[in-house]
């Protein structure tokens, strides 16, 4: 009888344990589920440094069509709706414009409401401590990025419901750079009538030819010597910037997670040092060679954008 | 000053016959202010919650009436919306941000600021050995400061310039979070179509 009792005990115990490993993938696969069929009503606060943006996140599903509302509070402000698979996008000062795809870029990277299987080349995903965040169970998990020059992610996922309830950009000492805190939710049975109401309507036609093929592009007008490891090239191309229509030869770069890119631009008059700038997560670095100005921008370290800049070369 | 004085005294008269200070006689009832008493009386009723027959002014439904016939600063925006609801097309939704169009300037300005702004406290924050510069003060290693302060003429060429730097910095923040939004997308397609090619290979 005792001896039935350790074999149960330890394939108790055994099975715990398998089924803890499971779970950070598992959780961030329930969150995804989760975002996508809930019909749900939330705050959330960015807060980057010293400055704090409050967005509001409202998402519904009827039948099967998903109806979503992002919108910044602050500011002029910027607001996002995803009906299906077309997100418009509407900013001050500029045409709304739509695009076809069926998740919105705001300040949570779209890939963690996706398939994250494409994130485990480049991030260890490990579960972390339980924690009460906006008054809910909460449990962390933790996308360590395998290459030190990244920044980690950090979430805390909702043990109940599986919704999002916080997360941050952390760097390798662990500080928390950008947090994303939810403030209030209300997960509610029907889709919000604001919600419904877009369905009613019109939209702008979903832009063409934003998705050019790599062939077109400027590829090969500047050699890029060094990224982090997990960053592809996504895009080139060379085109007018559009605040100070300044030219500018153009690359995104994208490990699944975080987005990079790089211009290279006409050096500005005056002599000027290289350096950083950032804001929350954001580094902005900018390059000054002398012949061309190079400029990283994009949630990595300031010594990472550096690294980047500096090996940028005219092609042999 | 006389009639001050006698007010004076009317107004402590009435408190103190309705408190019981005074006896009412016809000495004290000519000093007596009925509707201050009336007044009084009142107050007291309704602070003991006993105001069931006493006469009461309901201002509520006036004042509501007034605050309709106000002119409220906000009016213009809560019609622009309601128009737009009946017609729903793609420019009158761009109308929603019209009310905040000169806001939109300040905002993408503002946003410089808060990257300059932040150099100073994260450049401060870095670990030791990263040797960054500050790009919010481009002239700090360059030309030196004191023949900018004292040269006018330099001193605004400075100033355009940083401003230029500033407009570019901006401009790049920008466009970064604009091709970002496409980035998925564009993994996704380029997903399918290596799965695509590797299919034709496999063929």
């Amino acid at each position: 009888m005792r001896a039935l009792l350790v074999v149960v005990s330890v394939f108790f115990s055994s099975w715990l344990w398998a089924n803890e490993s499971v779970s950070a993938k598992q959780l961030l696969k329930d969150m995804a589920e989760a975002v996508h069929h809930r019909n749900f009503d939330a705050s959330f606060v960015v807060v980057k440094g010293k400055s704090m943006e409050p967005y509001r996140w409202l998402h519904g599903n009827q039948n099967g069509t998903e109806f979503e509302l992002l919108s910044l509070l602050n500011g002029a402000g910027l607001e996002m709706i995803r009906i299906g698979d077309k997100v418009t996008y509407f900013e001050p000062k500029s045409e709304p414009y739509t695009i076809q795809t069926d998740s919105i870029a705001g300040p949570i990277p779209e890939v963690l409401f996706k398939n994250i299987d494409s994130l485990k080349e480049s991030y260890d995903f490990v579960l972390g401590g339980k924690g009460r965040i906006v008054d809910r169970p909460a449990q962390l998990v933790r996308l360590e990025a395998k290459d030190d020059a990244k920044y980690n992610y950090w979430l805390w996922i909702d043990t109940e419901s599986s919704l999002l309830l916080k997360s941050a950009y952390v760097n390798q000492q662990g500080e928390l750079l950008e947090q994303l805190q939810l403030t209030h939710i209300s997960v509610t049975e029907a889709p919000a009538e604001q919600l419904l109401e877009l369905s009613q309507k019109q939209f702008p036609e979903a832009v063409s030819g934003l998705l050019k093929t790599l062939e077109n592009g400027t590829k090969n007008n500047w050699q890029i010597g060094w990224l982090p490891q997990g960053f592809e090239l996504l895009k080139s191309d060379r085109h007018k910037l559009d605040l100070n229509n300044e030219l500018a030869d153009y690359y995104l770069f994208s490990d699944g997670l975080v987005d990079i890119s790089v211009f290279v631009q006409r050096p500005l008059p005056g002599q000027r040092p290289s350096g950083a700038l950032s804001s929350g997560a954001t580094t902005v670095y900018v390059h000054n060679t002398g012949a061309f100005d190079v400029s990283v921008v994009g949630n990595i370290p300031a010594m990472t954008a550096k690294a980047i800049a500096e090996s940028v070369k005219r092609p042999l | 000053m006389a009639q001050a004085e006698k007010q004076v005294t009317e107004d402590l008269t009435t408190s103190q016959i309705f408190d019981g200070d005074l006896s009412l006689n016809a000495e004290t009832d000519v000093r007596l202010d009925e509707q201050k008493f009336a007044r009084y009386a009142l107050i007291g009723d309704v602070m003991r919650s006993q105001k069931q027959d006493t006469p009461c002014i309901d201002i509520t439904s006036s004042f509501a009436a007034a605050l309709e016939q106000e002119q409220t600063y906000s009016e213009p925006a809560v019609e622009q919306v309601k128009e737009t609801t009946p017609k729903s097309n793609v420019i009158e939704l761009s109308a929603w941000r019209k009310p905040f169009a000169q806001v939109a300037i300040a905002a993408s300005v503002s946003l410089f600021a808060v990257l300059g702004v932040n150099t100073l406290s994260t450049d401060a924050t870095l670990p030791a050995g990263e040797t960054l510069q500050l790009q919010s003060t481009p002239f700090a290693g360059g030309v030196s400061p004191v023949s900018l302060s004292t040269e006018p003429a330099l001193e605004s060429a400075a100033k355009g310039i940083r401003e230029l730097q500033q407009q570019r910095i901006g401009a790049l923040v920008l466009e970064h979070q604009r091709q970002s939004r496409m980035a998925y997308a564009l993994q996704q397609s380029g997903e399918s179509n290596s799965a695509e090619k590797q299919e034709e290979k496999e063929q």
